[in-house]
């Protein structure tokens, strides 16, 4: 008796250890990233009613996944501009899945309520499927999101279609919405046609995301 | 009527405004009236600088923007790295006034959780070139003005902007503005400069290697805080760490590519070497290196990292705690390992022997622990001197790196094995090393056992303490030295216990005669751990290293038996001293020798395989191992259970491993990135690509198919 609790507790130690430094080890690990042709990382997050959204969810669908932070300047730029909203809104019309991520941590700028997350979609008149709250990061660092906006298309089978900057022209300008070149509509469009999107990788520009 | 009053107020105040500006207009000044030499957005005050205070017709001249920004608030490079934006300047001048780009000075790395971005905090210099046209007039007034705007961030970012305006006289000689010349005269050694040499870039797998030809910068390194490589692209991950090594003729560094921009195969490469000088100076060297084999000359020495440290913030005190009761538990938790255990049988031993005696069994509890401790703070001391010494590469265990240490722990174990079966006596306290018999005074004898029992240990303790050790390394001395003696008196802390509890002597059974057998018992376990340390040895040094080390078994041996006729008490008493341990280290080799055949093969690990692998949608089962890792022996067990090996093969799982029984930059590098400080380390990638899940420590049949099915997503 004596003999099993002694060999015993150690091993409670040294399991709680462990389990506490791989943690730890997972909150520094570096992201990584979702390349353009690799499966789309598998997630489950809630969405602002409460319930699990999941990639495989939208199996047969083009997703289209957007990192943002209604904080941050560059989200400003196209959800004033109201181009987020249109392309939402297009995107809905043919039949793809758009997720807004949220993934900035409890405090940091952008961090929201489910019921603020719904108002911000209200009055702003944005078209997502879900809204997905990322509080913990995990999700962005599975698909490497490193600004605000980052934008991700996923095809109906479940690859990185499309991973980078929702336009062409790197600016917090409204005036550059409507010279630039929005890549998520022209990737959708590449889809639709049965192509790949071109280019189906770019530098994302914005805020970082507050992880 | 007060509220009418205040309101009425700024109102006054604007009409006298624009009253005194219409008088401006009048008096002939051409620019913005809002415009001025120095203007303040909410985080920064930005200035125009010109070094001349009046130009001639056709000069050319250096301007600046000066931009010093509140505490805490960067802006950034021409490349913002993984997120920002770089400052512009939307120019509102005379027509003959022409300013140019910015002059980007060397930029800071600003890691930001997993991003990097690379900028400017504090204050900043941006110069450009200003040309008066030829036809300017002499005796005109011509003014330079700009919007500048900057994306300005701390943990938020906010885009602030500045418009600002100079007004410079044109005249027939030109003079200086001696304060700006002075500002700008500061900058100027700070913007990278053109390479006297050449600048090639070789690539191999997911790894670019830039090497970077010139004098002034090879002379520069040996003063340098810190060298980093900033690209102009995309081709590179900002945030994965970069491996720099300095030569007689330059630098050349280590990066990791994204995979994402990068083309595949040899591409060119661009971006500057920065670096930081001892007086807290940057200067920068441009490089656009074409594909081309990196020289010899920029890479024999990796650049010290104790001159990084020193820059590393010292960890707040309660991480600091945290970091040291994992250590705490990380040396516990050692008591449990398989390369201590044998330590802790002769440790058992010698507690049989003292537990009779209270007192003495304190003392030896007390000395067992100063051996421990000595042993942990000599290895930390050595790391620290490895890593000032520019070794990165050292970790945990490092000591079973070095082929001759291996090779003279195999020959100790061979003589500790011959005295424990009575071949020859050493001094009667040596005997206490070992099964405690003979001097019940000898306290020494407990020290040695300390010695021995954190030296085979020490490798162990990394996968219970990864973190911890992780965070340590980049520390002061101070601190890595604290967190090693922490590590000792966790290992130490069981026995010492134990040792002052009196209780104790009911438990264990009284010495006799049986103990002399046992003693003869444990030469064998002595011989089968030679035995494994040259297998380590084969691996490490080849054929000809185990031939050495084996004539030198025969030296000793004839040195043992001679020093019994001529008595050689002191040499033996060290010799024996220094190693009755290793005794059981060969259980978990002899538990490890094939048992069922492979069904899946173990590959070679390399970065570029799992991705490709990951690519291709498969579960990877990576083993990162080492043969003088004894728990990894311990789990190949685990993996090669016949039932694992059906399930590799059913789920067509891809065995890869990793072996870092040699020094390897890459794998430490790899082990690092995933936040271990050694092996073990075991990564199951998910089929459906993401990140690993990660096992290190004791594995079970059972955990691993678990895992993998998780992975393959068939639970």
């Amino acid at each position: 008796m004596t003999a099993l609790k002694r060999t015993k507790l150690p091993i409670l130690i040294g399991s709680a250890a462990a389990s506490a430094i791989t943690a730890a080890a997972l909150i520094v690990s570096s992201a990584d990233a979702a390349p353009p042709g690799n499966a789309a990382p598998a997630f489950k997050e809630l969405n602002t009613s409460g319930k699990d959204i999941s990639l495989a969810d939208f199996r047969g669908k083009t997703v289209v996944i957007e990192w943002t932070n209604h904080g941050c300047p560059f989200v400003q730029k196209h959800y004033n501009s109201k181009n987020m909203q249109a392309t939402q809104a297009a995107a809905a019309k043919d039949g793809v899945v758009w997720l807004s991520v949220i993934s900035s941590k409890p405090g940091s700028q952008g961090h929201v309520s489910p019921e603020q997350a719904d108002k911000l979609t209200l009055d702003r008149g944005a078209k997502p499927t879900h809204v997905l709250l990322d509080p913990d990061g995990s999700m962005g660092r599975a698909y490497g999101a490193k600004t605000t906006p980052h934008m991700f298309i996923i095809t109906p089978d479940g690859k990185v279609a499309y991973n980078g900057a929702i336009d062409s022209i790197q600016s917090n300008k409204v005036d550059d919405v409507p010279k630039a070149i929005n890549y998520v509509t022209t990737g959708l469009a590449a889809l639709k046609a049965g192509k790949a999107p071109d280019p189906a990788a770019t530098v994302p520009y914005g805020c970082d995301v507050k992880y | 009527m007060r509220f009418s009053v205040r309101l009425a107020m700024p109102r006054i105040g604007g009409i006298l405004v624009a009253m005194l500006l219409a008088a401006a207009a009048a008096l002939g000044f051409t620019a913005p009236a809002s415009a001025q030499v120095t203007a303040s957005s909410p985080h920064a005050e930005g200035t125009i600088l010109l070094e001349r205070s009046a130009a001639t017709p056709g000069d050319t001249f250096l301007g600046a923007l000066r931009l010093k920004m509140a505490d805490g608030w960067h802006v950034y490079w021409i490349n913002p790295g993984d997120s920002g934006l770089p400052p512009t300047a939307t120019w509102a001048s005379s027509p003959e006034v022409t300013a140019g780009e910015f002059r980007f000075p060397t930029p800071h790395a600003i890691p930001l959780a997993t991003l990097m971005n690379y900028g400017y905090e504090d204050e900043v210099i941006l110069p450009f070139e200003v040309k008066i046209a030829p036809e300017a007039a002499i005796g005109s007034q011509l003014t330079l003005g700009a919007k500048f705007e900057y994306l300005i961030c701390a943990d938020i970012c906010i885009p602030e902007d500045v418009t600002l305006s100079i007004s410079l006289p044109v005249a027939a000689t030109p003079s200086a503005d001696a304060a700006a010349s002075s500002e700008i005269a500061e900058t100027l050694p700070t913007i990278p400069v053109a390479l006297t040499g050449q600048a090639v870039v070789e690539r191999s797998g997911d790894t670019f290697r830039i090497g970077v030809v010139d004098d002034s910068l090879a002379s520069a390194v040996a003063s340098a805080k810190w060298i980093r490589f900033f690209p102009y692209g995309a081709d590179i991950l900002h945030a994965a760490p970069q491996a720099v090594r300095t030569g007689l003729d330059g630098v050349s560094v280590e990066l990791k590519a994204n995979a994402m921009f990068a083309k595949p195969g040899e591409q060119d490469l661009g971006g500057i070497i920065g670096i930081e000088t001892a007086d807290g100076k940057l200067r920068g060297w441009e490089a656009r290196a074409t594909p081309g084999i990196v020289p010899a000359s920029v890479g024999t020495v990796a650049f010290a990292a104790a001159a990084a440290a020193a820059e590393t913030p010292a960890l707040p005190i309660d991480q600091l705690l945290v970091v040291l009761g994992f250590a705490f538990l990380g040396g516990l938790v050692l008591n449990l390992m398989p390369c201590v255990l044998p330590v802790l049988t002769i440790k058992a031993a010698s507690l049989v022997n003292h537990a009779h005696n209270p007192k003495e069994a304190r003392a030896h509890g007390v000395a067992y622990l100063a051996g421990v401790v000595v042993c942990f703070a000599a290895i930390g001391a050595i790391l620290v001197a490895l890593k000032a010494a520019g070794d990165t590469s050292a970790g945990l265990g490092f000591q079973l790196q070095y082929s001759w240490v291996v090779a003279l722990f195999a020959l100790v174990m061979f003589a500790v094995g011959l005295n424990m079966l009575g071949v020859f006596e050493m001094g009667s306290s040596l005997m206490n090393v070992g099964g405690g018999l003979a001097d019940r005074g000898g306290t020494s004898g407990a020290f040695f056992t300390g010695l021995l029992a954190a030296f085979v240990g020490a490798p162990c303790v990394g996968p219970f303490m990864a973190g911890a050790v992780g965070a340590a390394m980049v520390q002061p001395a101070p601190i890595v030295m604290l967190l090693f003696v922490t590590m000792g008196l966790g290992l130490a802390a069981p026995f010492l216990i134990l040792s002052f509890t009196p209780a104790l002597a009911k438990v264990l059974p009284k010495p006799g005669k049986w103990m002399i057998t046992f003693k003869q018992v444990l030469a064998f376990p002595m011989f089968a751990t030679a035995l494994w340390l040259l297998w380590v040895l084969a691996a490490q040094a080849g054929t000809d290293g185990v031939m050495l080390a084996l004539a030198g078994a025969i030296v000793l041996a004839f040195g043992i038996w001679l020093g019994g006729k001529i008595g050689a008490k002191a040499l033996g008493r060290v010799a024996a001293g220094l190693v009755i341990v290793g005794g059981f280290m060969l259980a978990p080799i002899a538990m490890n020798l094939p048992r069922a055949e492979a069904k899946v093969a173990a590959q070679d690990w390399s970065v570029e395989q799992v991705t490709q692998l990951q690519s291709e949608g498969r579960v990877i089962f990576v083993d990162f191992t080492a043969k003088w890792c004894v728990t990894c022996q311990v789990n190949k067990g685990a993996m090669y259970d016949p039932a694992v090996q059906q399930t590799f093969a059913d789920l067509e799982v891809v065995f890869l491993r990793a072996d870092w029984t040699n020094k390897d930059s890459v794998i430490a590098e790899e082990l690092k990135r995933h936040g271990a400080g050694g092996v073990p380390l075991y990564l199951v990638y998910p089929a459906g690509g993401g990140p690993p899940k990660k096992f290190d420590g004791l594995l079970t049949p059972a955990m691993i198919q678990q895992a993998v099915r998780e992975a393959a997503g068939s639970v």
